[in-house]
């Protein structure tokens, strides 16, 4: 058994570096896209406070079987959990990888789901698979980016309508700049206390960490702009406000994802843990610190050695993407998966990143989109749960026999 | 997560602001020639001339480059037909001036009257003023899209383009003008002195033709 933790650990390490690889350079993209910071700073700062969100804020208690996909009553024989995380995480990390290499967004969670119900369905057939569940993750599939998209659409039109679009633009961006601002971390504290902290309730969240950090906010930036305002053009004094900003919401996102996402990578090392040391099976086990800090460091580690290069090229190629783009697109994504998460709906980050661009790109925000690109990320998206499910299916049945 | 830098498709208005910086400069050095032609100094004017024909050449190549990059592949905020046809005209520009400088390659004017040769002069000053305000608009429709097509931006993109039209519109007048006077000068004058003036002036006033056909294309890519 204990070959088999250590075994667990190793790949719930390679899964953490491979969603580190993956999926925490997007929260820095935007900003590094928009040269709000290097790719070198990007890479400290998301490295930080995605382990700082993983060992501090990531869950205690996680399920050994992600997000309830599978019935853990139909599995009797603490073996075939064992086998079951290892294929899963294997199946996730394989495919990861894959996606990473030919720079697809898939999302970290569906591959570990697709893994997991891949073993289950070689275990048990298909009605071990809690599908109702697996409906809710295909739909997210199809709502992340659309409702990520309409967002986005609607927020960057407000946001150039009442800055832009005014008789005295200046005049106008040194109100309304304050107020998107203070809007933004209306729903960033909101988001710490239910992702980070993981708080229930949302009028908790609104009343108690949503609007008391809005508002203080909004009165920061209004009176230092108040002082000064970066420059006579308003399109350059704004895009600098929002640069600034952005720097923010964007480790607010790296410390969220590293709180959320570190559950896919060590969910199955818990998992194995438990039969390990207490010889168990049962649905919800607590986490020791020591195999958050180790998803946190594996994460870490594939910040800084594979999304620097990500990020580096991001700072050199993207042009496109100015602050208050940045801004819209990190504002949105973050205002829907709040609000996904308060209604139960698992929606993926990076989907909804992804139909942000497409949103403001819609609203003619942004000059130039490869459609071919749009077309490779929505068909990855579609083969993440099924290619991640085969994966996981071949070597669960092969560890079966051989074990 | 490399997707960011294949997302974003590179834009073609930084290469389009490009092109037309060079069709300005070669419609300048036009202008410069035209000045010496009309000082009587054939022989730097030739010069010049020349340098207006290897302009032209560097405005075809960028052409190309970007309308090879052009492909269907992109969603612009745009319409791509808009921005080719744009970019064809804005060539054109170009192309109308290269064929100026060979007409006024020709032959030394020593018969014509003066007073042909200032209107000529003049439709030269007019078309420089054409092509530096469809550069203008290219730099603003830059700014249009930037500002995601803020009212004020469109208001001040549809004012550069009134006043290109405003300007075709003067160039026109002064090619009536011009054939007027070659006329009522038909005794004093070659045939071949009037050929050669008449399509010196038909090629200069192309090149406000063609600035103004590029800003109406300008014109519909905000009504997209």
């Amino acid at each position: 058994m204990e070959m088999w933790l250590l075994i667990t650990i190793i790949l719930g390490f390679a899964m953490a570096w491979a969603i580190g690889a993956n999926d925490a350079a997007n929260s820095m993209s935007t900003a590094v896209g928009a040269r709000a910071i290097t790719p070198k700073q990007a890479v400290v700062i998301a490295g930080l406070l995605e382990f700082t969100g993983a060992y501090f804020f990531g869950k205690s208690v996680t399920e050994t079987i992600r997000k309830g996909i599978l019935d853990p009553t139909m599995i009797k024989d603490p073996n075939v959990l064992v086998y079951g995380s290892v294929a899963a995480l294997l199946a996730a990390t394989i495919w990861l990888i894959i996606a990473t290499k030919f720079g697809l967004p898939v999302s970290t969670t569906h591959s570990i789901v697709g893994g997991i119900a891949g073993y289950g369905m070689v275990y048990a057939g298909t009605a071990i698979v809690n599908w109702g569940k697996m409906t809710q993750v295909v739909l997210s599939w199809i709502l992340s980016p659309i409702v990520g998209a309409i967002m986005a659409y609607f927020v960057f039109k407000a946001l150039t309508k009442s800055i832009f679009e005014r008789r005295d633009p200046v005049r106008s961006a040194r109100l309304w700049s304050p107020f998107w601002i203070g809007l933004a971390f209306v729903v960033i504290g909101t988001m710490f206390y239910i992702k980070v902290l993981h708080g229930k309730s949302l009028r908790t969240g609104v009343m108690t960490y949503g609007i008391p950090t809005g508002l203080v906010v909004f009165f920061v930036t209004y009176f230092l702009l108040r002082l000064r305002f970066p420059s006579s053009d308003p399109f350059i004094g704004v895009e600098s406000i929002f640069r600034k900003v952005q720097v923010v919401t964007s480790g607010y996102v790296a410390l969220a994802h590293g709180a959320n996402d570190v559950a896919n990578a060590i969910g199955p090392v818990a998992a194995v843990y438990a039969v390990a040391t207490m010889g168990l099976s049962g649905m919800k086990v607590p986490v020791p610190r020591w195999i958050l800090a180790l998803g946190g460091l594996g994460i870490a580690i594939g910040v800084a050695t594979y999304g620097y290069r990500v990020m580096e090229t991001v700072g050199k190629r993207i042009t496109e993407l100015t602050n208050t783009r940045g801004f819209t697109i990190d504002f949105s994504a973050a205002t829907v998966v709040l609000v996904a998460s308060w209604m139960g709906l698992p929606i993926s980050t990076t989907h909804t990143v992804v139909g942000a661009v497409i949103g403001i790109g819609l609203a003619r925000g942004v000059k130039a989109i490869n459609k071919e690109v749009v077309r490779d990320i929505v068909i990855s998206w579609f083969v993440t749960v099924p290619v991640a499910g085969l994966i996981s299916a071949a070597i669960f049945k092969f560890l079966m026999i051989m074990g | 997560m490399q997707v960011w830098t294949k997302l974003f498709a590179k834009s073609p208005f930084k290469p389009l602001i490009k092109h037309s910086e060079v069709v300005l400069n070669t419609v300048e050095t036009l202008e410069r020639a035209l000045r010496l032609w009309y000082e009587g100094d054939y022989g730097e004017m030739g010069k010049l001339a020349v340098e207006v024909d290897r302009l032209e050449d560097v405005a075809d190549r960028i052409k190309e480059e970007i309308r090879d990059s052009l492909s269907s592949r992109l969603m612009m905020a745009v319409a791509r037909e808009d921005v080719l046809i744009y970019l064809h005209m804005q060539d054109k520009v170009a192309d109308a001036a290269e064929d100026t400088a060979k007409w006024l390659l020709v032959r030394e004017p020593d018969g014509i009257p003066e007073e042909i040769k200032e209107v000529i002069l003049q439709m030269g000053t007019e078309s420089i003023k054409a092509a530096k305000l469809v550069h203008e608009a290219i730099v603003q429709m830059d700014r249009v899209i930037e500002s995601g097509f803020a009212d004020g931006e469109i208001e001040r993109e549809y004012g550069i383009i009134h006043r290109i039209e405003g300007v075709e519109k003067a160039i026109d007048e002064l090619d009536t003008k011009l054939m007027q006077s070659v006329f009522e000068n038909a005794d004093s004058m070659s045939w071949a002195d009037g050929l050669y003036i008449l399509n010196v002036a038909r090629t200069l006033s192309n090149i406000s033709d063609k600035a103004k056909d590029a800003a109406e294309r300008l014109r519909l890519m905000m009504n997209k």
